[in-house]
């Protein structure tokens, strides 16, 4: 059914019906904003806005600066594509599936600048020649700083490739289809970036 | 299809087990603001919005004058928060001190 063919005019925006979700369809919920009943799309915001930032920003840690931009882009793209809602997912699912075809365009644009060592560049293997450990006394918040600090240090590429491969358990074949280069240029960034994160991590 | 793993590999997945950076941050009310604007602003391109008569939930008290005010059609589907120094405030300071009853801007501080 197509949402946009509901009547908006049963949806109402009171806070009594709006901690009520089950009261109200997300298709009818869908049809409203679609209506362009402004207090639906404050509502629209309100209710799905803290998910999707939480998802994006986790994606796209540790590249801060980009996360509101990509959220905003997914209300932009979601407001579009509305009237394609079928409510066969959640709305909530349905916002989500935008976001992750958001984050995939901007790790693609991001992949797409040149490696920042060259197609051929230097082995630097050599560089993580000790093993680093994990310090079992280093608690969460410390270990989650420290990694943070050092993606943040790392040429983008790499560490985009970092948290896709081991935080996203993506494959180096799945990243490869995703960015459009090749698994084993996927293969030699993700070498180069695991040899520079362990560089900062034994000295840093 | 498995991969090849290495003891580099190990490293970096026993990292990951142990940050999830899964702290669920909540978006700031600052960008919640933005994006209304930015929806409301491309429904305006579209087409006007709904009236403000035809607009069921609660109205902010500047929505309530022109939904009762005995004017044209055409004005009570203007966004009056576009000219509202709540929304520019909301859009630039977290925790703004804007306290109006029913105003979506006030709404997106609090949740």
């Amino acid at each position: 059914m197509d949402a946009s063919s509901k009547e908006s005019s049963s949806w109402n925006g009171s806070q009594t019906e709006r901690d009520d979700l089950s009261r109200v369809s997300e298709l009818q919920f869908a049809a409203a904003v679609l209506a362009k009943d402004r207090k639906a799309t404050a509502e629209f915001v309100a209710r799905y806005a803290d998910g999707i930032y939480a998802y994006v920003r986790r994606q796209l840690i540790p590249r801060m600066d980009l996360v509101d931009d990509v959220v905003q882009d997914v209300f932009l793209a979601a407001l579009h594509n509305l009237n394609q809602f079928q409510g066969t997912s959640s709305l909530r699912s349905w916002l989500l599936g935008i976001a992750r075809h958001k984050v995939q365009d901007c790790y693609r644009r991001l992949f797409r600048e040149p490696d920042p060592l060259g197609a051929e560049g230097p082995d630097v293997s050599w560089l993580a020649s000790n093993e680093p450990t994990i310090e079992e006394s280093m608690d969460r918040a410390d270990l989650e700083k420290k990694v943070r600090s050092i993606l943040d240090q790392l040429p983008e590429a790499y560490s985009l490739a970092l948290i896709w491969r081991y935080w996203e358990k993506r494959s180096a074949r799945e990243i490869a289809e995703a960015t459009g280069k090749t698994e084993k240029a996927i293969e030699r960034i993700l070498a180069r970036a695991r040899a520079q994160f362990k560089r900062k991590w034994n000295h840093g | 299809m498995g991969e090849f793993k290495s003891n580099n590999d190990d490293f970096f997945e026993r990292l990951a087990r142990k940050t999830d950076f899964n702290d669920a941050p909540r978006a700031p009310s600052t960008l919640k603001s933005r994006i209304y604007t930015k929806l409301l602003q491309r429904q305006n391109e579209s087409g006007p919005l709904m009236s403000l008569s035809e607009v069921q939930a609660g109205l902010c008290v500047f929505e309530k004058i022109i939904a009762l005010a005995p004017i044209g059609g055409n004005f009570k589907r203007v966004n009056p928060c576009s000219v509202c120094h709540a929304r520019v405030l909301a859009e630039h300071v977290e925790h703004a001190p804007i306290y109006w009853r029913n105003c979506p801007y006030v709404g997106f501080q609090k949740r």
